[in-house]
């Protein structure tokens, strides 16, 4: 892979913990690579899984959804259905052939600024390992 | 409205905090040639008066109809720009914010990415607002009443509290009488006061206030509904008395065949009862129960030539037809005080609780060193004639507490304080008595506990640190087996009693309230509160409070602090007497759902249940959401497969051309 | 082992009961190696009625489509039982209708079926490949027992059956009101070798195979359609708003479409096969959604269609499932 290589990657986080995470980092003046965009929904378990497979197919490299650590979740059990619901995507995109780096989760606290910095740089680094995403992908985009 | 969209799309500088990493000029001319972009702003800093002027004039002059603002975090300005646009006449769900600061211009240092970024943000901020509805926060009325459950001190505190305020309470108590586990301690630490007479006036006081209607000897069957809306259903199980007609006179209770044959369980089955009776002396109400399952007549059909109590009464008051009665009514808030259980000393087999008569529960011995106990307050083993005064007496604290084999792995909280004051009782009742308590810690952490501590040390009970491992019988005495951890030295301690101090539980009917409340617990199994910290009186159903040890363990300067702060709750919505309910909750396209019930089940709120439509004529089943039950997660609507479920504000056809515009650019 | 003559007297029995609208079975088809559904409305309609190796239909897929007819106007819905027969696997797709709350329990009357297997119509159609018409088949003792015009001949059961069969473990229906029946002996057993055949491969290899798979799919959504799980009112991949999947058909809408669908399965699919059996193109579905049926078994000790009690797989969690996976 060429070194000038940037992945374009879709994050979906939720509101009170990992949004409020990278936030924090925002505020703590972090810096971390700007390849990742982020989509705000209220819960992790209000990511549709079908998100992820629309995400690749709409010219996202990587897919990340981040949420409250299990016990936190603002709303009791939303991470709980998120992450049986994702533990199951992840398994079929490998299987069909997408690269394991291309879909990850994190749990991402509203305090973990640093930890999120983390998640991306990680994030970032698999999909530069992975490359641009073309199994799917449209080539034209309807929006 | 016309409802092509017409948006304003507004730049903050923020100072110099976005400026200063993203070109703000190539941001608002990138942002003017996106699509159904009218205007175009930016400003130094957009949360500002003259800022969100900027915003108000825009939508007022140009006839804007959906705003963009590119600043900082939603989590930080959204409700201010909700405002500038209700104050401009236009519905403040028309705003979406692009967060280019927290995000973008304080994380990425370059300035060509960060800006690269900015527009990507705000692109896919403009496109979701293009598809952006109006939505209506809704008030519901709230019924200007409170359901109490379990009338504890938390349960009295907090009735009292809100009937003070003016408000109705309906005051449900499971047991005859009120008052809770406080009504059976002796004295309360630190202070040592008689708990009786501290109690006893706000049990009558809650009894007899105008606004309290208690009932007692009932429990909470049904809770449905929602906040400021609930419907209850309470059972008040029969007392075959005649509340009204018996004066707590007591000559059935000496008549009663049954007299001291039933164990008192307010005496922790120390004391004997009859089987019609009063719990304790100061029982409010003083209204006299029969208990349906020990009463000869009630069992049997047949108590002698006639039930002795009848012949004795002269009021009139007993009456075996009598049935269960089932109260119903609307509450707007409830506050659930439901208590404890003490931990069964019994699920510790080593220390022979269930084969050594002289080896007692602190709240055994709570009863025993009280004047109205079973001994009339004197510490002593066995009964008249072979009654003897124990000398060397030992505590063990930590008994069902801090313990992972027994699955408890929490604190108590009373135990340490409640164990200083038994130790001091004894001191004070037995002359020359030798008290040593056995302790893993000592956790004297509240108002005046420190000192009670040092008081009660200094009065000659000696602390050692180690925790028993076995208790066992040799000749009369009692075997401690124990090291003392601070020397490393095992003992055998030879003493006549043993007092385990056992721990806090939650109440082993728990179950019933979650059910009917649809409560959460916490990992030691006592009710959830909404947020530990800052919600710990909430519960995740909005108007439902906690109060005292239904939450939690906690002494009774808490307890009551618990059940103030639950009864303020409870008021702040009562006086208000109207409630918002939150506009990004879900709605059910009831024409294409299956009926599947995925969303029924997932819903943590219980927001959502399966109603019957008709479908071209067909009866089918189909999801309907409690408006006021739920929260917006949006949990339901990512389980929906056919997406007949979605998120106000968070909908499939929002979020997927956010996801366009992140995956092209 | 199924007495058809007692099959039969029950079903007339059953489509003679006035809370019975009708009764869905099987019977011979009109060419080859081939059953069809039969719509019994009368009782004398019982005859033709047959359960042999040809009934691969899984009916249970008309129950939920029984109720979208639309009801003209003035008329009452018509709200008698509807009776089915059922084989093993088709019972499990009744007894998780039945969780998703498709119908009530007293709408319809199950009529079980134990199976031993029923042919796969590619396999035979190789094996004989001038069929005549109007082939009838039987169960033999651990074959099948084809009447072809030649005459009786009777294959070893493994050459013919289908690959659900031979990795079937529930043969016996789980949930029925009547039958006549004894339960036949479990010999299939399942180490999801297919699926492990390419888990074991690389990316680029699993990516190269479905990619071919599904570039070859036509979209006519058969799949879909016979899928006794795929019962919404209004599929996502017929919804224009949002439009998750656009109308084209080529190979990203359609990977889109399969993955999709896959998901919409997972702790679903009951694994009767007939998605695959339908395909014209012969994509191996199965191989698809066979793999999150392993993890799903796997994973979260769930398989769908067995207990009408348990709560379905998507709508539930345990504190602990698996969650290596996360960052
Ligand atoms: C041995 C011992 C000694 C203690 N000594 C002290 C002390 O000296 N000082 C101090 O500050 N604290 C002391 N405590 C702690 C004190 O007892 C508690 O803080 C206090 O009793 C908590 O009150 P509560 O109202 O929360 O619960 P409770 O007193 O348990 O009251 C709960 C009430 O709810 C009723 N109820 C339960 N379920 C239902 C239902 N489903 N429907 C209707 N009613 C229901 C119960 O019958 C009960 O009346 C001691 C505790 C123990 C065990
Ligand atoms: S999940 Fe969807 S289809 Fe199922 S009941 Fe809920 S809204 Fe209806
Ligand atoms: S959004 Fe959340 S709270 Fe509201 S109905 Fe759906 S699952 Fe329940
Ligand atoms: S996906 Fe295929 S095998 Fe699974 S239930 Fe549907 S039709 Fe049957
Ligand atoms: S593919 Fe999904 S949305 Fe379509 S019918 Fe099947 S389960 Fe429903
Ligand atoms: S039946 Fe085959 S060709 Fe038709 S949509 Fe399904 S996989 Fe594609």
């Amino acid at each position: 892979m060429s070194a000038e290589y940037q992945p374009n990657i879709v994050a979906f986080l939720c509101n009170w913990c990992s949004y409020a995470g990278a936030d924090l980092a925002g505020t703590s003046r972090t810096n971390y690579p700007s390849n990742l965009n982020v989509i705000r929904v209220m819960c992790s378990g209000r990511v549709n899984p079908l998100f992820v497979v629309n995400a690749l197919q709409q010219g996202a490299d990587g897919v990340l959804v981040s949420g409250c650590h299990p016990g936190d979740c603002h709303y009791m059990e939303g991470n709980f259905y998120a992450r049986r619901r994702f533990g199951m995507m992840k398994e079929l995109l490998e299987y069909v052939g997408v690269e394991p780096g291309r879909f990850n989760m994190s749990w991402v606290s509203a305090s973990e600024g640093a930890k999120w910095k983390d998640v991306v740089g990680e994030v970032v680094d698999k999909a530069k390992e992975a490359g641009p995403f073309k199994q799917f992908r449209r080539d034209k985009i309807n929006w | 409205m016309n409802n092509k969209p017409k948006i304003g799309v507004y730049v903050c500088h923020c100072g110099v905090n976005i400026s200063k990493t993203v070109d703000i000029d190539a941001v608002v001319e990138f942002a003017s040639r996106m699509p159904n972009v009218k205007v175009v702003r930016d400003y130094a800093y957009m949360c500002s008066d003259p800022g969100q002027l900027l915003i108000r004039e825009d939508i007022e002059k140009e006839g804007l109809n959906r705003v963009v603002v590119a600043s900082c975090s939603p989590r930080m300005h959204e409700s201010t720009f909700r405002k500038t646009l209700a104050a401009a006449g236009l519905n403040s769900y028309y705003l979406e914010m692009a967060n280019i600061r927290e995000q973008c211009s304080w994380v990425h240092e370059d300035k060509e990415e960060a800006t690269a970024k900015a527009k990507k943000i705000v692109y896919a901020a403009v496109a979701k607002a293009r598809l952006l509805e109006p939505l209506y926060e809704k008030e519901v009325d709230v019924e200007p009443a409170t359901l109490v459950i379990g009338a504890g001190i938390a349960g009295i505190q907090a009735a009292l509290d809100i009937a003070n305020a003016g408000f109705k309470v309906y005051l449900v108590e499971k047991t005859p009488s009120v008052g809770g586990r406080m009504s059976q301690l002796d004295k309360t630490f630190p202070t040592l006061d008689c708990s009786a007479c501290i109690l006893t006036p706000k049990m009558v006081d809650v009894a007899n206030h105008p606004n309290v209607e208690l009932l007692a000897y009932s429990q909470v069957e049904d809770i449905t509904g929602y906040v400021g809306n609930f419907d209850v259903k309470v059972r008040k199980k029969a007392r075959y008395v005649d509340v009204n007609k018996c004066t707590g006179c007591g000559v059935c209770s000496e008549e009663c065949r049954l007299k001291n044959r039933i164990p008192s369980e307010f005496n922790m089955e120390m004391g004997k009862r009859a089987a019609i009776y009063l719990p304790f002396p100061q029982a409010v109400p003083a209204k006299y129960t029969i208990d349906p399952e020990r009463c000869l007549f009630l069992t049997r059909g047949k108590c002698g030539k006639s039930p002795k109590c009848v012949d004795a009464c002269s009021a009139g008051a007993i009456n075996f037809e009598q049935e269960d009665e089932i109260a119903e009514f609307k509450v707007g808030t409830v506050i659930v005080a439901t208590g404890f259980d003490v931990f069964d000393a019994a699920r510790k087999p080593e220390y022979g609780y269930s084969d050594y008569p002289n080896v007692v529960t602190g709240l055994e011995f709570e009863r025993l060193v009280s004047a109205s106990g079973p001994t009339g307050g004197a510490v002593v083993l066995g009964e008249g004639e072979d009654a003897v005064v124990p000398k060397d007496i030992a505590f063990i604290k930590c008994v069902g507490s801090r313990d992972a084999s027994v699955g408890n792995e929490y604190c108590s909280r009373v135990c340490c304080m409640y164990t200083a004051k038994l130790a001091h009782l004894v001191m004070e009742k037995v002359p020359g008595a030798n008290v040593r308590i056995y302790y893993m810690d000592v956790r004297a952490f509240g108002k005046g506990f420190e000192e009670f501590y040092d008081r009660v040390r200094r009065e000659g009970i000696r602390y050692i640190r180690g925790n028993p491992s076995e208790i066992f019988k040799r000749g009369e005495k009692l075997v401690v087996k124990v090291e003392d951890t601070l020397t490393a030295t095992p003992l055998e301690d030879e003493v006549d009693m043993v007092v385990l101090a056992v721990g806090l539980e939650p109440r082993k009917d728990a179950r019933e309230i979650i059910d009917i409340l649809r409560l959460s617990q916490s990992g030691d199994r006592f009710y959830l509160e909404a947020h530990p910290k800052l919600a710990p009186v909430d519960t995740a159903t909005d108007g439902v409070f906690l109060a005292g040890c239904a939450q939690g363990p906690k002494d009774i300067p808490d307890t009551v602090a618990q059940a103030k702060g639950a009864a303020s709750s409870a008021l702040v919505l009562l006086a208000s007497g109207k409630v918002k309910i939150q506009a990004q909750i879900s709605v059910v396209d009831q024409s294409t759902c299956r009926g599947c019930g995925y969303c029924v089940e997932i819903c943590p709120y219980g927001a959502i249940d399966l109603v019957t439509v008709n479908r071209m004529g067909n009866l089918a089943q189909a999801a309907e959401v409690n408006e006021a039950l739920c929260k917006g997660c949006g949990a339901c609507a990512a389980a929906c497969f056919s997406g007949s479920i979605q998120q106000k504000s968070f909908m499939d056809r929002q979020i997927l051309p956010q996801i366009a515009v992140l995956g092209v650019m | 082992m199924v007495d058809v003559a007692k099959l039969k007297e029950i079903a007339r029995e059953t489509v003679s009961r006035d809370d019975v609208k009708y009764l869905i079975g099987w019977r011979q088809g009109t060419f080859g190696f081939r059953a069809a559904p039969h719509f019994v409305n009368k009782p004398e309609d019982v005859d033709q009625l047959i359960f042999s190796p040809l009934c691969s239909h899984n009916l249970a897929t008309y129950l939920t489509g029984v109720e979208k007819l639309p009801v003209p106007r003035g008329q009452e819905a018509d709200s008698r039982k509807v009776a089915l027969m059922v084989k093993g696997c088709d019972s499990r797709a009744v007894v998780l209708q039945l969780v998703e709350q498709g119908y009530g329990r007293d709408s319809v009357v199950v009529i079980g079926c134990p199976c031993q297997g029923v042919v796969d119509q590619k396999k035979v159609e190789a094996k004989y490949p001038d069929m005549g018409e109007n082939i009838t088949a039987e169960w033999g003792e651990k074959t099948i027992i084809f009447n072809l015009p030649s005459g009786k001949t009777e294959v070893p059961r493994e050459e013919v059956l289908a690959g659900k069969c031979l990795t079937c473990r529930y043969p016996n229906p789980l949930l029925a009101d009547a039958g006549a029946w004894e339960e036949v002996a479990v010999w299939g057993s399942d180490d999801y070798a297919d699926v492990q055949d390419l888990e074991a491969g690389n990316p680029q290899e699993r990516r190269a195979f479905w990619e071919d798979k599904f570039a070859s799919c036509i979209r006519c959504y058969a799949c879909r359609n016979v899928c006794p799980m795929c019962y919404c009112e209004d599929c996502i991949l017929d919804r224009l708003n949002p439009q998750w999947i656009t109308r084209a058909v080529n190979p990203t809408e359609n990977t889109a479409f399969h993955l999709s669908r896959a998901f919409h399965l997972a702790g679903r699919c009951i694994e009767c096969g007939e998605c695959e059996r339908v395909c014209p193109v012969d994509i191996p579905l199965m191989k698809l959604n066979r793999k999150l049926t392993k993890e799903v078994r796997e994973n979260y000790d769930y398989e769908p269609g067995l207990d009408p009690e348990a709560k379905p797989l998507q709508a539930s969690y345990r504190p602990n499932d698996k969650e290596d996976f996360i960052l």
